[in-house]
This record gives C-alpha cells, structure tokens and sequence, in this order.
C-alpha cells in the first residue's frame, strides 16, 4: 500500500496513477493533524489494514496529477540519518563505524518543491540519494531480529547538504529548510521484498549522477534501527535516512531539475533555487568520490 | 507565570511553594499528547493566559513537595543546542565562532527522574548546566532585533554529554548528546515576562550537594537574540522548540552511579535528578578546574 499526503494536509492511498482520499475515513483515530492521523494509521496499521484495503477498492479515486501531493512524513518526530554508511562499491575494505548525525524535522518538503540554496558561504552543495526508513511502531534497545516489527514502509529520501560549513558540523550542513525532499509516497514493508537489494537512481537535468544499491551498505536497515534505538528512542513517524553512496555525488545549482527513484518507491522530483545564481562543475565530483572510497 | 506538568500530566501554576491545578481550562484538549498540548497553550497564550489565570487564582494550591514534576516540554519539536558559547577566559577571551547541534526530542527527563548511564564506553560523563529558551511563535530568518518577540519563556536544561563516543573526525554530537533522559529539563517553564534580564542570571549545579558549576550568563559569547537569528537563519523555529544556550566548561564535572544533581537558574526554580550506572563506573570526584589545577601542581 502507498500513502501520500496531498493539498495541503489530505492522506490518500495511491493506487496505479490515482489517489483514494482516506482523511475522513473512519479509522477511529483522533488526531488535529495530518501527521498526527498518519502516526494513528501507522502505529495501527494490522488491525485497519482490512478497512483500509476496502476504502482503496471501493473509495472514488482521482487522479494523482489533478492534485498536489505533499511531503509524505510531513513533521517527522526526528529525522536521524545515517553517516558513511556505504562500502562505496565495494571500495571500501571494512566498514566505517556505524555514525549518524540529526537532521532538523523543518528540513522535509515534498515532490515538485523546490530546494532552496542558502546564503551561507558553503564550497558546494550536494545532493545524496538515500532510501528512508518509516518508523511505525514505538521501540528502544531494538534487537536486530525484530528491527523490521518497528518498520511502517519506505520511501525515496534526498540528504541535501552544504559543504564545508563549521568543518563539516552537521547541523549547519545539513538541517536548512528544505534540504530533505522526500517522496513521493510511503511504501509499506510487505511491497519491497529485500530493502537490501535496491537499485537507487539519481539524476540532475537528466544526466546521471548516482546509480547505487542498497546492498553496499556498510550497517544494513536493522542494524541501523537496533544502533539508533539504543541511543534514542524510535517514534512512530521518525525517519531513518540510510546514507548514500558518495560515489557519483555531485553539485546542485540554480534552476536544476532533481530526480531520485529507488525501485518500487517512485519517482522523486525537486528543482533547485539559488538566489546568488553561483555555479559549480556540472558533473560528478570525482575528488570526492576518491576521498569517501579512500583513494586520496 | 511558571507553567508546569504534574503527575499524569496535569497542566499546574506553581506560585511559590505551591502548585495550583489548571487542567479545567484544556479539558476540551484531552485528546492532545503532552507535548502537543503544552505547545498549543504556548502558540495560543493570547487566548489561554487569563483564563490559566483566573482558574489558577480560584483553585486550591497545594504544596509541590506532594506533587511529581514532569517536565514541561515532554518531547518538544526539536532542542537545538549551542556549541562553546560561554567566554571561558574571562571577559578578554577570544569569541568562539557559532556553533550548534540537535539533541533528541526523547532525550528530555524531568525533575526527580532518573538518567541512567548508558554500556557505551564513554571516556568520562558530564553535566552542563544551561540557560534552556523555549520559543514562541514560529522563527525563520529573524533579526537579532527581533528575536525576544519570539521567546515564550526560559527553563532550566542540564545538556548530559558522553565524551569521545561516535566517529571522529567526523561531528559527533548524536551519540554523545542523544541518549534517553540526558537532557532534563524543568521543573516547569518560566515566562519571558517574569526574568528582567536573561543575559544577567546566574547558573548553578550542585553534584551531592558540592556546588559544581556557577557562572553568570552575562559571559555567553553569543547572546539569546543572536543564537536565535543564527539557527533561524538555518532552520524554521516552531513554538515550543527549545534553545539550550550553551555551558560554561571550566566546572565540568563527572556524573556517577548514585550522585544527585541539582540544577538552578536564577528565577526558574531548581532541577533534580539521581544518576544510575549499572556498570558502576567511577572517576576522580573533580571539575576540570579542579583537575587541572591537580595536574598543575604535578601531583
């Protein structure tokens, strides 16, 4: 099943290219906002799941071009995200140490919308294609064998981030307002066989950028939600941002057209605005590139 | 007015040594989680501050020794902390650049809960008393000018660190600063109306009752309203997001099983909270100062 939100605070399930509006469904779930109604249809999903699937097949659809569809976790509880968290291809020859840093919930915006480059002196500014990870089940000191208990779905997920910034500090690289396009929906578990065999594609302007699978990563799913949960408590409606694979990053600017697809998730589609009109390299950022796989 | 949860989350006044309880004027809220709710009230404080209190000077206060604290801001939008933002040299000192990172909305704890130390192998774990700002009304790009327009109130916040864990050189703050209750924060919420002068207060932390820690924030290198235009400058601030304004780390000291900490600014009434390592871990009962002054004399 895939949920979206759209104008403005609706939740739909999307089914082929149309969207079947569930908010005023009867789903017993009291909640003011569109995040709160999704948080009750996550933490509650195997009991609505029968009513739901109903509403899909029977409820009026329209389709998904005639509406504007929204961020699909649109006030996340936290957003963590994982750090060097590839092989680089392989290139690696053991894995990093499992990191990860917190990336500011006011960073989300949704299919179509557009990034918005700071001021701010950063030397570049890099997309990251990454597959999210929906929380929907509360849970600490998470063990591995049930990490997946505590998974709602997924969706495609763009770590937008400023170079160089404060030495690479975190928070300043990477929590501006919309550096975390997500979408264009949430897909649940049960539709992606193996999160650890997806192929993840991202271009800029058409060309491609990155082309990686999730299995190069270093700290799989579970490991990443049993690691975090130790540290943090998981919330129903957190995201976990996997990392990327820095092979194949490269600048964004103004006027670019982003799009990121992982298989089965959709396709994602954000534009770039930069009000000082700076330019950079229009291709891949092979110094980078060497530094992440330990070639230079 | 201080603003407090109590027990099951009651909505309370705290005047003086009593607490007063306000709950019947969000009872049409029951549906809203704490945190929820507690924002409401703060983005809503026009609608809700006489009501709060004629209820509070019509209610029946009881002593708040009866009563558990929960902390005021359960799980707030997002704790955005400054970095070595205090002139630790005195007045003279070099200006350290800005800096920030974010804490866990679930790492906040409340009065008289208890921080549990975590297995990971930590060199030493430390309090940070801090000046905690809760914003008001949603900030994005705000002048320095401005910036006092978009504080609700203050709180007191001890910033729990876990030195050298995670992957340097990259930052590392998410796995030194984010476990569950390493960030207590209490006993209630201060309006911004009832301290005259933020940058002028002083903070103090006792560790079993050896006074730890105290310095005025008049030395913080970068004051409330630019540490507001910064991070809004980087980030939309919603209300009922907390600011936690950085530490003075000359008295650091090392938290250990069993110790009871104490925490209080000036006009926002006092924090407690007991520490539990079940590894029983232990370090030299000394601040740095006291350490380096040890390390000064070669012993």
């Amino acid at each position: 099943m895939k949920f979206a939100t759209f104008n403005d605070s609706r939740i739909g399930i999307v089914i082929d290219s149309a969207i079947v509006d569930v908010t005023e469904a009867n789903l017993g779930i009291n909640a003011v906002t569109a995040q709160g109604l999704l948080n009750g249809i996550m933490e509650n999903f195997d009991s609505l799941r029968t009513k739901l699937d109903e509403i899909a097949l029977s409820g009026s659809r329209v389709p998904v071009s005639s509406v504007k569809l929204g961020p699909p976790v649109p006030r996340p509880g936290k957003i963590v995200a994982m750090a060097v968290n590839y092989m680089e291809n392989g290139a690696l020859k053991e894995k990093p140490p499992i990191h990860a840093f917190l990336k500011s919930r006011n960073a989300i915006i949704g299919p179509g919308d557009t990034i918005i480059l700071p001021k701010s002196e950063a030397k570049v500014f890099h997309h990251e294609a990454e597959l999210g990870v929906v929380i929907g089940k509360e849970g600490t000191n998470i063990a591995v064998e049930s990490a997946f208990d505590h998974v709602f779905g997924y969706m495609n997920f763009i770590d937008v981030s400023a170079r160089g910034l404060s030495g690479g500090n975190f928070f300043w690289n990477k929590s501006w307002d919309t550096f975390a396009p997500i979408g264009p929906y949430i897909v649940t578990k049960n539709e992606i066989a193996d999160p650890q065999a997806l192929p993840i594609k991202l271009t800029v302007n058409g060309v491609l950028r990155q082309e990686l699978s999730t299995s190069d990563m270093a700290h799989n799913v579970a490991a990443c939600i049993a690691w975090i949960s130790s540290i943090t408590t998981l919330d129903p409606g957190d995201i976990i941002a996997t990392g990327t694979n820095h092979q194949g990053l490269g600048a964004i600017q103004d006027d670019d057209v982003i799009e990121m697809e992982i298989s089965g998730l959709g396709s994602l589609k954000v534009n770039v605005r930069d009000d000082l009109k700076r330019q950079w390299p229009t291709e891949i950022d092979s110094t980078f590139a060497d530094r992440m796989a330990g070639r230079a | 007015m201080k603003l407090a949860f109590y027990d099951d989350f009651r909505l309370g006044v705290v005047q003086g040594n009593k607490i007063v309880d306000v709950s019947e004027v969000v009872a049409n809220k029951s549906s809203l989680k704490p945190n929820d709710l507690i924002n409401h009230i703060i983005e809503n404080f026009q609608l809700y501050e006489d009501p709060i209190k004629s209820s509070a000077a019509n209610g029946d206060p009881i002593s708040i020794t009866q009563v558990k604290f929960q902390s005021p801001l359960p799980k707030p939008g997002k704790i955005v902390c400054m970095a070595i933002n205090y002139l630790e040299g005195g007045p003279d000192s070099k200006m350290p650049p800005i800096n920030g990172f974010l804490k866990s909305p679930n790492s906040v704890a409340g009065d008289d809960d208890t921080v549990n130390l975590p297995s990971a192998k930590a060199s030493i774990f430390e309090h940070e008393a801090e000046l905690g700002v809760v914003i008001g009304k949603t900030a994005s790009n705000v002048g320095r000018s401005t910036a006092y327009e978009y504080v609700f109130g203050y709180l007191n916040v001890v910033d729990i660190s876990a030195r050298d864990l995670g992957n340097p050189p990259y930052d590392s703050y998410f796995p030194i600063k984010s476990w569950s209750n390493f960030a207590p924060m209490g006993p209630y919420l201060v309006t911004k109306d009832e301290i005259s002068d933020p940058q002028n207060i002083n903070v103090k932390l006792w560790v079993n009752n050896k006074l730890n820690q105290t310095f005025s924030t008049s030395s913080m290198a970068h004051k409330i309203p630019e540490c507001i235009e910064w991070i809004s400058s980087i980030t939309t601030l919603d209300p009922g997001d907390v600011i936690a304004t950085g530490t003075n780390h000359l008295d650091l000291g090392p938290l250990q099983d069993s110790d009871n900490v104490e925490m209080e600014v000036e006009g926002l009434g006092r924090i407690h909270f007991k520490v539990i390592d079940h590894l029983k871990r232990e370090w030299p009962r000394e601040t740095r100062a006291d350490k380096a002054a040890r390390e000064a004399a070669g012993s």
